[in-house]
């Protein structure tokens, strides 16, 4: 295998669940040692994305190879390691026993007592799985999808559950196994997590890919600012138009609301129009808005 | 795999409730039910005494025990909360797991037979030859089989609420018109006529042929192997169809 060769490769994958296209003619390629987030809002197909990923699905259309083979391949092959967000344990069981069972499972296993460590698990490694807190279980799937030597580490929403704390030591965590050049993808609606660990970002919406960069670029186009305020009296609109950094305005009346890649520099451009605006407001937009704001462009784009 | 089959199988054997049920229960419903049967009186319809007769029917019902009851609830649990989504994402064959759950529980059912034959021996002075014992053991081990496929389709069919429900009725409908509580010569005959053809029924017959030295009814063999393609067939079918849903 060449250095150069795919770790995930989609062609053209489409899955849909009724008339719902939860996954579409999605095309996408992962190279080794990359750290990837894959951002979206809920419902924009991350699960159905891993799930296709894993061989958990199989796609209604469309190709996804890992590794050059079938994801059920790399799996036995022991290159993917992987922590699904509805990933249940087995109960009744401690958590050194399960722990023992995902390396006596992994053809590339490394030793429990080291995978125990490793995800901070080693205090809790006695105690039954049924009776962990939802961070400490976020911690053992952790586990089980580090206990071999894989090449690929999937990972499905994986701070859900755990507070600010753990959240850090567990992207700490995270990024050792990325510097020891493994090919990291994880699933999260966190702008700012995206933001701290990957070093590209693909932003899902709607089972598309709608945007693929660098966190600082998708931090760029989804970081807008709304603005609202009313006008004392009617202006020129196309003066309103021509204000600098718009992604987006809405004039209704004497009440107009702007997007804004920057909105210190559109406010001052108000000011600059003879203007007094009242009711001035300026918010940051969610994620979900930021992702619309973002189809909207492209779609402008593609007219 | 066999990793797998121990961790299922340390996890049966430290569930004390599960083994109360079905390893000594079998044999505390043994005595109570021939406690008080003197050894000579015989079941009607059948020439064995009651206590030798009873013998047979609590050990098939304690290997059903073990069999259907841990198997079926467990897998639907497993299912709806994503471990077996999560085993799919190891080495593990996707037939792994239900084998290490057949096999976990084949290995409960085997002490629960044992317990019942060296009760009624020691108590009841149940005597036997060498060679019955010996058939008695393997025919009732091996016919739970039957009983495992049962529990695993009713896991994969079966969800949330439902399954203890569903697995209670089979259990209990299946143990007493099977007659593996009471003969089923007390019954009315048109219960007879249904006793008959249930997998219980025959099951317990295979074990009370071997008591009587006889060779069984090719009726009783048919209506467990009949049991065994449906139900093994059925399970595979609904695991199948679990596994593409995912």
């Amino acid at each position: 295998m060449t250095t150069t060769a795919s770790v995930v490769a989609f062609d053209q994958v489409s899955k849909a669940y009724g008339s719902v296209r939860a996954v579409d003619a999605l095309t996408l390629d992962l190279r080794p040692g990359e750290t990837v987030a894959l951002l979206g809002p809920n419902g924009a197909g991350k699960s159905t994305t891993l799930d296709l990923l894993l061989g958990l699905k199989n796609p209604d259309s469309g190709t996804v190879r890992l590794f050059g083979t079938s994801p059920r391949e790399a799996i036995v092959a022991g290159r993917v390691g992987a922590m699904l967000q509805s990933g249940g344990l087995m109960g009744e069981v401690t958590v050194a026993e399960l722990v023992r069972l995902a390396c006596d499972l992994h053809p590339k296993a490394h030793r429990p007592s080291e995978v125990l460590s490793r995800a901070g698990i080693t205090q809790i490694a006695g105690r039954k799985v049924d009776k962990l807190s939802g961070g400490q279980a976020q911690r053992v799937r952790f586990a089980l999808a580090t206990a071999g030597d894989s090449d690929l580490v999937v990972l499905d929403e994986p701070t859900t559950g755990m507070d600010v704390t753990t959240r850090q030591g567990f992207w700490a965590t995270m990024r050792e196994q990325a510097d020891q050049g493994r090919t990291v993808l994880f699933a999260t609606h966190y702008l700012e997590e995206a933001d701290a660990v990957a070093d590209r970002v693909l932003v899902l919406h709607r089972g598309r890919l709608l945007a693929d960069g660098t966190a600082a670029e998708i931090k760029a186009r989804a970081g807008a600012r709304r603005i609202s305020f009313d006008l004392e009296r009617t202006i020129d609109e196309a003066a309103l138009r021509a204000l600098p950094c718009l992604t987006g305005i809405d004039i209704s009346g004497r009440t107009v609301r702007i997007q804004s890649a920057d909105a210190d520099a559109t406010v001052h451009a108000v000011y600059g129009l003879g203007v007094f605006p009242r009711n001035l407001e300026v918010a940051g937009l969610g994620l979900e808005q930021a992702f619309v704001a973002i189809t909207t462009a492209e779609e402008a784009k593609s007219k | 795999m066999n990793s797998l089959i121990k961790l299922e199988l340390t996890r049966a054997l430290r569930n004390r409730k599960f083994l109360f049920f079905s390893v000594i229960y079998p044999s505390v419903l043994f005595l109570i039910i021939a406690g008080n049967a003197d050894s000579t009186t015989r079941v009607p319809g059948s020439d064995l005494t009651l206590p030798t007769y009873m013998m047979v029917s609590m050990a098939s019902f304690g290997a059903l025990t073990a069999v259907l009851m841990g198997n079926s609830e467990r897998i639907a649990k497993e299912r709806e909360g994503g471990w077996i989504r999560q085993l799919r994402l190891t080495t593990l064959p996707g037939r792994g797991y239900v084998l290490a759950k057949t096999a976990s529980a084949a290995v409960v059912s085997l002490p629960s037979i044992v317990i019942v034959f060296a009760v009624a021996a020691a108590v009841k002075g149940v005597t036997l030859d060498a060679w019955q014992w010996l058939a008695l053991t393997g025919a009732i081990w091996a016919g739970s089989l039957v009983f495992a496929a049962l529990g695993v389709a009713l896991g994969y069919l079966a969800s949330g609420d439902a399954v203890r429900p569903i697995t209670m009725i089979t259990y209990f409908g299946l143990s007493m018109l099977g007659g593996l509580w009471m003969p089923t010569t007390t019954f009315p005959d048109w219960l007879q006529a249904v006793a008959k053809w249930l997998p219980t029924h025959a099951y317990a017959a295979l074990g009370q042929a071997i008591e009587q030295s006889r060779a069984p009814h090719v009726q009783d063999l048919a209506v467990l192997v009949v049991s065994f393609v449906l139900f093994a067939g059925g399970a595979a079918w609904l695991y199948r169809k679990d596994t593409l849903k995912a």
